[in-house]
């Protein structure tokens, strides 16, 4: 009897734990940046949050931006965005990202963009499994800005591209599989 | 007789016979009450404290149900706008990653 509860218990944790571990990328180090920022934002949305958000959109909006929207959620399991916007530069440090660039450099991630300056630094990172894209990760850091998005799941980024009805600028995205410079 | 003399005859006035009053009295008394919800005739006295706790729970409930109806909309809404902006913030980013590497290209 005392078996059976301690599995049930270990069971329960573990489930517990599971959503928590959809986020294979963990955004950690950048914490105390929020009390500092003009502006920030923290997102942080589960595939159960996802779905809510999926299903809200689908009632509340008929028009296409909308359907764009959710066309791009349908196939994301989990969605983190940490932005911050500082009044001067030297907020942070680009040692504050190494964490996150520590994970990105673990097998499964590509880096297939990368754009470097002294003070700046723009990678896109994609996540592969079988063949197939299952993540995606943007490090965008600039002297007064620091943005970073992690995404679980197939992503389109050519429906990503289309969502400019939304505030969303209609961007062109460079082929998948060119490696950045 | 005329007419003068028949509305006489009919209009005088005539005391009760001996004993109206009582038998006014006394019928008055054995005719039920009508039903009403304040006098209890409808349920026993005793049932009013169950009465009163039973709405009081069903009351209870629509609230209840209504509190997590609209919590359940606040984060949905909430869910769907972060959504949107996390998508955005997303597309900025992108947009801004490929700007910097055709800049550099050029």
């Amino acid at each position: 009897m005392r078996r059976i509860f301690l599995i049930t218990l270990i069971a329960g944790c573990v489930a517990v734990q599971l959503p928590g571990q959809l986020l294979q990328l963990r955004i950690t180090g950048l914490d105390g940046l929020a009390a500092k920022a003009k502006e920030s934002v923290d997102i942080t949305l589960d595939s159960n949050l996802l779905g809510i958000a999926f299903q809200f959109l689908k009632s509340n909006s008929k028009d296409k931006d909308a359907k764009d929207v959710q066309a791009v959620l349908s196939g994301l399991k989990a969605i983190t965005v940490r932005s911050f916007e500082f009044n001067e530069a030297g907020q942070y440090r680009m040692e504050d990202l190494e964490p996150i660039r520590a994970q990105l450099r673990t097998p499964g991630w590509s880096k297939i963009v990368s754009s470097q300056k002294k003070d700046e630094i723009s990678e896109i990172y994609t996540r592969t499994e079988q063949g197939k894209v299952v993540g995606f990760a943007i490090i965008s850091a600039e002297p007064k800005e620091l943005a970073v998005v992690a995404i679980e799941g197939s992503i389109n980024l050519s429906d990503l591209s289309k969502l400019g009805g939304l505030g969303v600028p209609a961007i062109a995205i460079p082929d998948q599989g060119k490696k950045g410079k | 007789m005329n007419l003068d003399d028949e509305l006489r005859a009919a209009l005088r006035r005539e005391d009760p016979s001996p004993g109206f009053a009582q038998r006014v009295v006394a019928r008055a008394k054995s005719k039920p009450a009508s039903p009403s919800w304040f006098s209890g005739s409808w349920f026993p006295s005793s049932w009013f404290p169950r009465m009163m706790w039973a709405t009081a729970l069903a009351a209870m409930l629509v609230i209840g149900f209504a509190a997590v109806s609209e919590y359940r909309e606040k984060k949905a809404e909430r869910a769907g706008r972060e959504a949107v902006l996390a998508l955005r913030i997303t597309a900025e980013k992108l947009n801004s990653a490929r700007d910097k590497v055709l800049r550099r290209e050029n």
